[in-house]
């Protein structure tokens, strides 16, 4: 069996992938993906804890899949709040966005 | 134990949004302010099925979400949130959204969440209810159609509360690791096994959910959605931002710290600390700077999160005793401020609609001489806010750090007080404009319509109410708070 740390290690890198992609991309959609690898993530932590602390359990693949029901509903609406912006501004562009100062 | 009729609350509330919804549907020639009054009259109904919980012994629903007289208590004040906030949508929202069913049914949605936000003793179900309540909070934000302001300040919103999301998530997925469940009771039990050891991810599981559910109280450093978030929503909304996620936030924070993290208090009463202090520090320095009056809300909002907050490093570093106190202390905070809160906005918007003004602190000049009754209502919730003697403000402050007077925190307690007489400088240079100014822009004596004077009405002599004889409102805060501290009420499923 491949140990815990592995999959914590990997769940941790993409969990920095995804802040660094928040804090460094521009584009909204591009954030928007980034908060998908953060997500993505949290549910390899939930399953992979679960599966190491009692393969019984299920609470962890439980947490997942609620996990990764919500981020697809977050996604939803945030692409069609991004797209209204796009309409009126012809910009995805978060830099862009400073009607209002940040 | 699944005892459905637990929620019958929130059966009729989510039944309420559907049927205001299709209402809009099937008769769009109706008259527009109507469902307004539909929602707070919905709402009002809401808050009276709540009272039927109060003193019922405190029962769970397979351990998810709990129904004591601390939900109850956020139960009727959700309620009474919502409806202010419909009332004041009436007129204001009449012409800046093309279908408003929706923008009524969210807020009674956004209750829903804010009551098992209240309620929940599971970590995942805690997430999901504030994401009920941010999905909702996102949509309304921005609701004006045609409004550019509108809809970059939900795009900003959005981004930044996934974001939160995320990092809130990641940190319940280490405390689950760690302690072996999502379950409150169960994470105590389980970090309590694990020896009190500093391990370090226990450490990082801790700070990741202090970010998270510190994003959603505004606490400074993650504050930088709300001035946006606030300027750009209409008007209601952002005195509903500035409510019932901060209500909702805390009760949160409450809940789940002193049933889960209090043992380990050692951990993050520190960062709980410095949090507070920094949330007071800058939510009070940058609001001396602002020209908008809806910015200007937003960073004393902020600052007001830092007071509360110093109650949440109080729980850690205090015993059960101070703990009930201060949280009981903080209750009682949290309703002067919602009613200092929703009297303000009722006053600006009821002056906005009829003047037309944008937010802008220059908007209100000479209101004291076109409408000297809205400019009395701002200038008692801005001293409430402050912390002037027979406001709200002042006793509940008075009592929030007379509980939280721990020796390691007396520091903080003294920025608190420092940073209250910052804030009266920009509260009072807000007075200033009401009453030393001319009129500008040719605007008339007007008089108010008869429902938004009795809700002003009644949310200042609320104000003056609870700055006089607050024991009453004390009390039932009291007993709220009772259950968090019952040991094993009601453990797990």
């Amino acid at each position: 069996m491949v140990p815990v740390e592995n999959y914590l290690a990997l769940s941790g890198i993409l969990f920095a992938i995804g802040v660094y992609g928040v804090l460094a991309r521009r584009n909204a959609i591009l954030v928007l993906m980034s908060i998908e690898l953060m997500l993505n993530a949290v549910a390899l932590n939930f399953v992979a804890f679960a599966v190491f602390m009692d393969p019984e359990q299920i609470t962890g693949a439980v947490v997942a899949v609620f996990v990764i029901t919500v981020a697809a509903a977050e996604v939803g609406l945030a692409l069609a709040i991004v797209i209204r912006y796009f309409r009126m501004r012809a910009t995805s562009n978060i830099d862009e966005a400073a009607a209002l100062k940040w | 134990m699944r005892d459905y009729t637990l929620f019958i609350p929130e059966y009729w509330a989510a039944g309420a949004a559907v049927l205001i919804i299709a209402a809009d549907i099937l008769w769009p020639n109706m008259r527009r302010q109507l469902l307004a009054y539909l929602t707070a009259g919905a709402a009002v109904v809401y808050g009276g099925i709540a009272l039927f919980y109060i003193q019922s012994d405190p029962e769970s629903f397979m351990g998810l979400i709990q129904v004591d007289d601390f939900t109850t208590f956020f139960r009727v004040l959700g309620a009474g949130i919502i409806a202010v906030t419909a009332i004041l949508s009436a007129n204001h929202m009449q012409h800046r959204a093309g279908v408003l069913g929706e923008y009524y049914g969210l807020l009674l949605v956004a209750g829903i969440g804010l009551t098992f936000m209240a309620g929940a003793r599971e970590l995942l179900t805690a997430y999901i209810a504030l994401e009920v309540l941010s999905f909702s909070l996102y949509i309304l934000v921005g609701y004006m159609r045609r409004d550019v302001f509108s809809a970059e300040a939900s795009l900003k919103y959005v981004l930044l509360g996934g974001f939160a999301s995320a990092i809130l998530l990641y940190g319940i997925s280490i405390i689950y690791g760690v302690s072996g469940s999502t379950f409150y009771d169960a994470i105590a039990v389980g970090l309590a096994d694990r020896g009190g050891d500093a391990d370090i991810a226990t450490i990082i599981g801790l700070m990741l959910v202090i970010g998270g559910v510190g994003f959603k109280v505004s606490a400074a450093p993650f504050h930088m959605w709300a001035p946006d978030a606030y300027q750009g929503a209409p008007l209601p909304i952002t005195a509903f931002l500035s409510t019932a996620s901060k209500a909702a936030g805390f009760a949160l924070i409450l809940r789940l710290f002193t049933a889960s993290f209090v043992d380990d208090a050692e951990f993050w009463r520190w960062a709980i600390a410095g949090v507070a202090v920094l949330t007071m520090a800058v939510g009070n320095l940058v609001a001396l700077q602002q020209t908008d009056l809806k910015r200007l809300v937003a960073y004393s909002s902020i600052g007001q999160v830092g007071y509360m907050l110093v109650v949440i490093a109080a729980l850690g570093y205090g015993g059960r005793e101070v703990g009930e106190q201060a949280s009981s202390a903080l209750l009682l905070h949290m309703v002067g401020y919602v009613i200092s809160t929703l009297a303000l906005f009722t006053a600006l918007t009821a002056y906005y609609d009829r003047t037309g003004k944008d937010s802008s602190i220059r908007g209100i000049r000479g209101m004291a001489e076109t409408q000297p009754y809205l400019a009395l209502i701002i200038t008692a919730a801005l001293f409430s806010f402050a912390g002037l003697p027979f406001f709200a403000g002042f006793a509940t402050k008075l009592f929030m750090f007379q509980a939280s007077a721990e020796p390691e925190l007396l520091w903080v307690i003294g920025v608190a007080i420092v940073a209250s007489f910052v804030s009266l400088y920009y509260y009072l240079m807000v007075i200033r404009q009401m009453y030393l100014f001319e009129p500008e822009g040719g605007v008339q004596r007007f008089r108010l319509p008869p429902l938004v004077w009795v809700i002003a009405t009644v949310l200042l002599l609320g104000i003056l109410f609870i700055g006089i004889y607050p024991a009453p409102v004390f009390e039932i805060a009291d007993s709220a708070v009772q259950p968090l501290f019952e040991v094993g009420a009601d453990i797990s499923p």
